[in-house]
């Protein structure tokens, strides 16, 4: 009897074009990723957007009389005394605040920055401002938010001079 | 030499087919996720308050001290150059101009403003 | 010759075997990579944001690329197709600072109707979005505007915190006597029946390049916004030379409400008489109170806004009643020789528009 390999043919194709797909598949399916709400960053630009506004509508002077003094609700919370509660009572109750949309839980750690005088490029480090309840532990993920005021204080050490100084913001969501 | 016997090609042909049509369904649904991941990683990138708070500082500077300030503290916390000439430059007849100039390392803005 | 006798050889059925299995197992893997991916959904946080932006930080668009979208340029008639997109801002310059005359005709439902208007201007895109907008004053307990469907279970969504630009008014109080005659905005004599009492709206004051007050969100632009001027108590205004009364001897009627821009002169036809908002031709008799709002639907039209003295006259009639010992005419609101009063920046004299903390919501699904 004569043994015929002619038909080998057919399973080596088989098995070349399984070969084909299940690599192909593995390729594709490692390639995709999955997004997930995090990856987006679209709850850090609403964090961002709330707390840059809530800053600027803080910083606004509220008429011209305002403007002409270069005051507003910041700067005078800002050379208060008891700055921490005027500033939480004010942030908070912005920032928490909503019409029809969701109720959200805020929490927030401020410091604000000056510069020292006999030097033009140190910079002290952060002076406390204010926090809301919740200290930052690490697990969050806080979004920074910034605004300059210009107001008149010592700040720290330093002498008392209408100076700028930038306000520092980290906010988070619970 | 006789000749070969390709009687089978198209269980492979097939399977190339398979294949490509995958890939090509892969390549489409990887562009579709990132269409909200961009949007709002190019909104945080730019900084658009950032420029409009410093502009609304350097606008109501009235001494060299502010200037300073304002130079120091972008540099040492917001990681950006501002530059802008103090006291301004009368021009136009009676109103007064500052060149201002920052850069953040992916953004630059450059203006000229003037006094109203 | 082939052999065609319908027997499959068994080396191709194991390869033709091993093919169709893995080509199932294959198939099989597809739906895995469709779990992360739903249609429309992931661009309605995006989209609520360039509303969001839109609405906040922009002024909007008329065709004529004008800003001031909101006034109607036809006497009461308000031309919708003319407005190319939505924005509530004062100007280009003060983002996030809003007019409040925009806000009243943005949420007007009887101007506007959701959701095409609404889409056309300020949503774009194709897909039909269904939104709600809304805007709550902080710290107030004025119910919040909106306009839209109520919020389901999913959806983008955006808040934007604002200050709003409140409108500027006016209040001549009749019943200070001290300081009219201080001002000199009494006179007449024993004859006098027809006062004219004039206000002035000085635009190199308010909107020139000297006004002292430099941004546009404090600023009061008689053209662009409404205004309010509140004339009260005129019935002790009628006085004689001594500051007695003279109540009860005349009438007041106030014939026409003029306003010029010392070219020309065009009337205003709706002032609000005792606390009712009348449409007048012909002179209508007056209690005590007269208030001339200027709002966005009140006829503009035929006058330069811009030109540099705006005069408001109200010409008023003292009508005897009759009563014995009475003179022929009195002392009453007049200042036709003297000084008009002065619309101007100057808070003694004019509320000033004032900024209010406001929260913007938009959401879209």
């Amino acid at each position: 009897m004569v043994r015929s390999d002619g038909g080998q043919l057919y399973t080596i194709e088989g098995f070349a074009a399984a070969l084909i797909m299940i690599s192909t598949a593995y390729l594709v399916v490692n390639a995709t990723s999955v997004y997930t709400a995090g990856d987006t960053h679209i709850n850090d630009m609403q964090l961002e957007t709330l707390g840059t506004d809530a800053l600027t509508v803080m910083g606004t002077p509220m008429n011209t009389t305002e403007y002409d003094t270069a005051n507003s609700t910041l700067r005078m919370i800002l050379e208060a005394p008891d700055r921490d509660v005027m500033f939480r009572t004010k942030f908070l109750e912005l920032v928490n605040s909503s019409g029809t949309g969701p109720k959200q839980d805020i929490q927030f750690v401020a410091n604000y920055t000056c510069r020292i005088d006999n030097s033009d490029s140190t910079i002290p480090p952060l002076q406390p401002l204010s926090s809301s309840s919740r200290s930052l532990t690490g697990g969050e993920h806080p979004v920074r938010v910034t605004k300059w005021v210009i107001v008149n204080t010592p700040c720290g050490n330093e002498t008392t001079r209408d100076r700028a100084v930038l306000v520092e913001v980290l906010l988070w969501r619970d | 030499m006789a000749r070969l016997n390709d009687d089978a090609q198209w269980i492979v042909l097939m399977g190339f087919l398979v294949s490509f049509s995958f890939f090509f369904l892969a390549l489409v649904i990887n562009q579709a996720t990132v269409v909200g991941q961009t949007t709002a990683e190019s909104v945080i990138e730019f900084p658009k308050n950032d420029i409009r708070d410093v502009r609304s500082i350097i606008i109501r500077t009235e001494s060299d001290t502010i200037q300073k300030d304002v130079y120091a503290i972008s540099l040492g916390r917001k990681n950006a150059v501002v530059y802008y000439t103090f006291p301004f430059t009368p021009c136009y007849g009676k109103y007064s101009c500052t060149q201002i100039h920052f850069k953040s390392g992916v953004t630059e803005y450059d203006e000229n403003w003037t006094s109203p | 010759m082939s052999d065609d006798s319908a027997v499959l050889s068994i080396d191709f059925l194991v390869g033709f075997t091993i093919f169709l299995l893995a080509f199932i197992w294959v198939l099989s893997i597809i739906p895995g990579l469709l779990i992360g991916l739903q249609a429309f959904t992931i661009d309605y946080d995006a989209v609520a944001y360039r509303t969001g932006v839109i609405l906040v930080e922009d002024p909007g668009q008329k065709s004529t690329n004008e800003t001031s979208w909101e006034i109607a340029t036809f006497q009461q008639n308000y031309n919708k197709a003319d407005v190319l997109r939505f924005g509530l801002a004062v100007s280009r310059e003060d983002p996030n600072i809003l007019s409040l005359d925009k806000v009243n005709r943005f949420f007007d439902n009887t101007t506007f109707n959701y959701p095409g208007d609404y889409h056309n201007r300020s949503i774009f895109g194709d897909y039909p979005y269904r939104f709600n907008i809304s805007l709550k004053y902080i710290g107030s307990p004025e119910s919040a505007k909106s306009i839209g469907e109520v919020l389901p279970e999913g959806y983008g969504y955006i808040r934007r915190f604002v200050k709003i630009k409140s409108m500027s008014n006016a209040t001549i109080d009749g019943s200070n006597l001290t300081f009219l005659n201080n001002e000199r905005f009494i006179n007449g004599d024993n004859t006098t029946r027809t006062h004219i009492f004039s206000i002035l709206l000085n635009n190199t004051d308010l909107i020139g390049e000297g006004s002292l007050v430099k941004d546009a969100a404090y600023k009061i632009i008689p053209g662009k916004e409404s205004f309010m001027i509140n004339l009260t108590y005129l019935n002790q205004t009628i006085v004689n030379a001594m500051n007695v009364s003279q109540e009860n001897c005349f009438n007041i009627s106030l014939n026409n409400t003029i306003v010029s821009d010392s070219t020309r002169t065009i009337t205003f036809f709706d002032p609000i008489i005792d606390e009712v908002p009348l449409h007048m031709t012909t002179p209508q008799p007056v209690k005590r109170n007269v208030s001339i709002l200027y709002n966005t639907t009140a006829n503009r039209r035929g006058l330069n806004w811009e030109a540099p003295q705006i005069t408001i006259s109200l010409i008023f009639n003292l009508i005897p009643t009759g009563e014995p010992g009475c003179t022929m005419g009195s002392r009453f609101l007049n200042n036709t020789y003297t000084a008009p009063f002065d619309y101007d920046n100057n808070p003694n004299n004019v509320t000033q528009p004032q900024l209010r903390d406001a929260v913007v919501e938009v959401a879209v699904w």
